[in-house]
């Protein structure tokens, strides 16, 4: 496209590449400052001498948190949980969305009043809880798993998509002898790669993040790694008892910059990769027809 | 002829009887008791499976403890969750007692009320005699009589943090350590007058640990982590009843001093945000801050890394303010171990308590939890401990040493605490303020007890307590900052304390002590 270079044609570039470089700065300067926190030295630290770059450079944090116990363990728990837990997600949205998607299925606005119901009302945590224990999931890794196989605000999003797709594309498969099974595997699936890609990613960085689930359903050594974090990031600074035990200790801020570092890289490094899925996809379901 | 009939009898019954009970010895020699127990981890002393205190003390008892390590961030979540559902609670938790949602639980069946199962703990009653706390273990009975947990036992509370100065900005200035409010004011004047862009005192954490550790010298203990809890009450030592703290002249004296430091730029602005260690050593360390309200722990960090020449931090006895030289009270219990309901439906439930009380009170499991164990961590040398050099020498000090290598020290599993034998862990300037701290009288008051309410009376206390709470932490900032005036403002926060119903709060627990 051929654009005319007239000044305020220019301006208006000028404009708009420095509002994308400043909300770029604001996303990574954290971001970096971060990284040059974890390689930092603890004295430079202390004495405010790291901006950017890292001084006094060092790995130690990053060894010490290696060395901590079951942190590869957590890490290992973390990336098993977003693979399944997305891979469970995303089959048991399709197979329900797909059938909502369709508004002659009778029951199907029933259906979707349930859905959106349950949507703004919770149980709450006991109840869930307790429905969790008694289905005999608590201490297993499928509490982690199941519970959450169903979101449904991508449930809305994966249907309003599967909405667009003409019917008319449907009824030539019927008429070639396909079933509904084979249309969805064969047609449906092959045409929403972007949305599958948008619902897959959000979910995907739902299991990354989760950690309060891991809580109280899971054991100990079934931890995500986000529990892990939490615990260094915040739990240094609560509240003790009167005798101030929790006010005592603290934990090095490079230590911290290291596990976050750690901790969410895989999940950043994820984007680009879906990156051209995603734009398509985030604007799914927004448009009918 | 029946004689013998008799005779073959009692001799059958009695081999039986000897079988049976050896049967029983036999079982219980089987293998280690089982059971699982939930442990507060904290970031800063990671859980280690394999430390020596835990192996050790496992081996001695006889036990196989499955450890649910859980982040202390979340511990509360976990336990509340465990003790209200009932399912799938573990057989022994850490680190709790029977305060706020714990005491409705304990009251309702939810926590096996352990002081009627007192002849299955006789090292806990042992340290208790020992110590002479059998008055500070009883109040921490409930509305029933009962207490629901074995607390940690202190024999003499610490002097753990407290004033901390830079010494040699002291000697610099030619001042003398402060020994009252008003004196630890002139040398901060000072110090802000040679330090323009400094505020010279800062603190560790929020604003509470300042209030903890200051308002005790004038008679009040309130706030977020007040002695009582009650968050809006004080405790009068001489009447012993509770009176409102908040609205008291006493307060108002207190907040007008804090406020005056406040407005002369004396004291840290930022400290109404909480203000972690990262960001307190930097202040210190750099010179933006030249005193502090903070832990003994830390002084050794803040001093290895600040490129000042000379630094020195120093920490200082209680000061002496209208009420006398008084610090934050400290309780001679702490937190401990509970026992939910279900555990008391096995079969060896007595043999599990048997053992969790040999395992965290006897002598010589105690001793092994804080010192480690003899031969390895330390030796005895004519009666005195004496750490090995590995431990001794290291950079990070005995203490954490200690801790972090092999589990001794945490206050989640350490149930004993000997104020002598601590010492031994620090260096002998620690031991040298505690001795002055302690020769000074009674500078660590006793925590206030804790009023024993039933269900219904817990549940008023607790709608009365947040928006009292919530007022006097609004007031309070006010007050500090000036955005409303101690004076003018007064009453106006008097009559509004008042409808909140602060005189009735303070009745409601004078009546149920």
């Amino acid at each position: 496209m051929r654009q005319y270079k007239t000044r305020s044609n220019f301006l208006f570039n000028l404009f708009v590449n420095l509002v994308m470089l400043t909300s770029l700065l604001l996303c990574l300067i954290p971001f970096v400052y971060m990284i040059a926190l974890s390689l930092s030295s603890p004295k430079a630290i202390i004495n405010n001498e790291v901006f950017l770059w890292p001084k006094g450079f060092t790995l130690e944090s990053y060894l010490q948190i290696f060395n901590y116990p079951n942190f590869f363990h957590a890490y290992g728990n973390t990336i098993l949980y977003t693979f399944v837990g997305t891979g469970i997600s995303l089959a048991m949205m399709i197979l329900f969305a797909y059938p909502l998607s369709k508004t002659r299925l009778k029951g199907q606005k029933a259906l979707m009043k349930l859905v959106i119901f349950s949507m703004f009302f919770t149980g709450g945590l006991i109840p869930n809880y307790l429905l969790v224990s008694s289905l005999g999931l608590i201490n297993t890794r499928w509490a982690m798993l199941l519970p959450f196989a169903i979101n449904q605000f991508n449930l809305i999003l994966l249907i309003n998509f599967f909405r667009t797709i003409p019917e008319d594309m449907e009824e030539a498969a019927i008429i070639d002898g396909l079933d509904y099974f084979g249309i969805l595997l064969k047609i449906i699936l092959p045409l929403s790669g972007a949305a599958l890609a948008t619902v897959g990613l959000y979910t995907a960085v739902f299991f990354w993040n989760d950690w309060f689930n891991g809580l109280i359903y899971l054991k100990s050594s079934q931890f995500p790694v986000m529990l892990f974090l939490r615990n260094i990031v915040t739990g240094t600074s609560m509240v003790g008892d009167a005798a101030g035990a929790g006010d005592k200790t603290t934990i090095a801020i490079s230590i911290k910059s290291a596990v976050i570092i750690t901790s969410t890289l895989p999940i950043i490094v994820l984007y680009p990769f879906l990156q051209r899925y995603f734009v398509k996809g985030i604007m799914i379901g927004a448009v009918k027809g | 002829m029946k004689k013998t009939l008799l005779i073959s009898l009692l001799l059958i019954m009695t081999v039986a009887l000897t079988l049976s009970a050896q049967g029983v010895q036999e079982k219980k020699s089987e293998g280690p008791i089982k059971f699982s127990l939930y442990y507060s981890d904290n970031a800063t002393l990671p859980f280690k499976q394999d430390w020596l205190t835990v192996t050790e003390v496992q081996k001695r008892v006889n036990a196989d403890v499955e450890f649910e390590v859980i982040p202390i961030a979340d511990y509360q979540t976990k336990v509340s969750l465990a003790l209200n559902t009932g399912t799938n609670a573990p057989d022994v938790i850490l680190y709790q007692s029977t305060k706020g949602e714990n005491a409705a639980l304990a009251l309702n069946g939810a926590l096996v009320p352990i002081s009627d199962y007192k002849e299955w703990t006789p090292h806990f009653n042992a340290r208790v005699k020992e110590f002479g706390i059998e008055e500070d273990v009883a109040q921490l009975n409930l509305k029933d009589g009962k207490r629901y947990f074995l607390p940690a036992l202190f024999d003499v509370p610490f002097y753990d943090g407290g004033l901390i100065l830079r010494e040699d900005l002291l000697k610099k200035y030619n001042l003398k350590a402060p020994k009252t409010y008003d004196e630890l004011y002139d040398v901060l004047k000072v110090f802000k007058k040679n330090n323009p862009s400094s505020y010279p005192l800062t603190i560790l954490a929020g604003p509470r640990v300042l209030y903890r550790m200051t308002m005790p010298a004038w008679g009040i203990s309130l706030g977020k982590n007040g002695a009582s809890g009650t968050n809006t009450l004080s405790w009068d030592y001489e009447a012993k009843r509770y009176f409102p703290g908040a609205i008291s002249e006493e307060y108002k004296s207190y907040i007008s001093f804090f406020h005056k430091l406040y407005a002369e730029g004396l004291l840290d602005p930022e400290m109404a945000e909480p203000i972690d260690g990262d960001k307190w050593s930097q202040k210190l360390a750099t010179g933006k801050s030249l005193a502090t309200y903070a832990y003994y722990d830390q002084i050794g960090g803040v001093t290895a890394t600040s490129n000042i020449p000379g630094f020195k931090l120093e920490m200082y006895p209680a000061l002496a303010g209208p009420a006398g030289a008084h610090h934050q009270p400290k309780s001679k219990t702490g937190s401990g171990i509970v026992f939910p309901y279900k555990t008391s439906k096995r079969a060896d439930f007595e043999q599990l308590v048997k053992t969790v009380d040999e395992m965290f009170f006897s002598t010589e499991n105690s001793t092994i939890w804080c010192l480690g164990v003899e031969g390895i961590t330390y030796n005895m040398k004519g009666g005195k401990v004496e750490f090995v050099p590995e431990i001794l020498n290291s950079s990070e000090g005995i203490y954490k040493s200690l801790q972090v290598k092999y589990g001794c020290g945490s206050d989640v599993t350490q149930m004993v605490w000997v104020n002598a034998r601590e010492m031994t862990k620090y260096d002998a300037n620690y031991a040298r303020i505690n001795k002055e701290v302690e020769a000074m009288g009674n500078v660590i008051q006793a925590i206030p007890p804790n009023a024993k309410f039933d269900d219904r009376q817990a549940e008023d206390a607790g709608s009365l307590q947040t928006p009292l709470s919530d007022a006097f932490e609004r007031w309070n900032s006010a007050f500090l900052t000036g955005s409303k005036d101690i004076d003018r403002d007064w009453n106006a926060y008097v009559s509004e304390m008042k409808n909140l119903g602060i005189e009735k709060f303070a009745a409601l627990y004078n009546d149920n002590l």
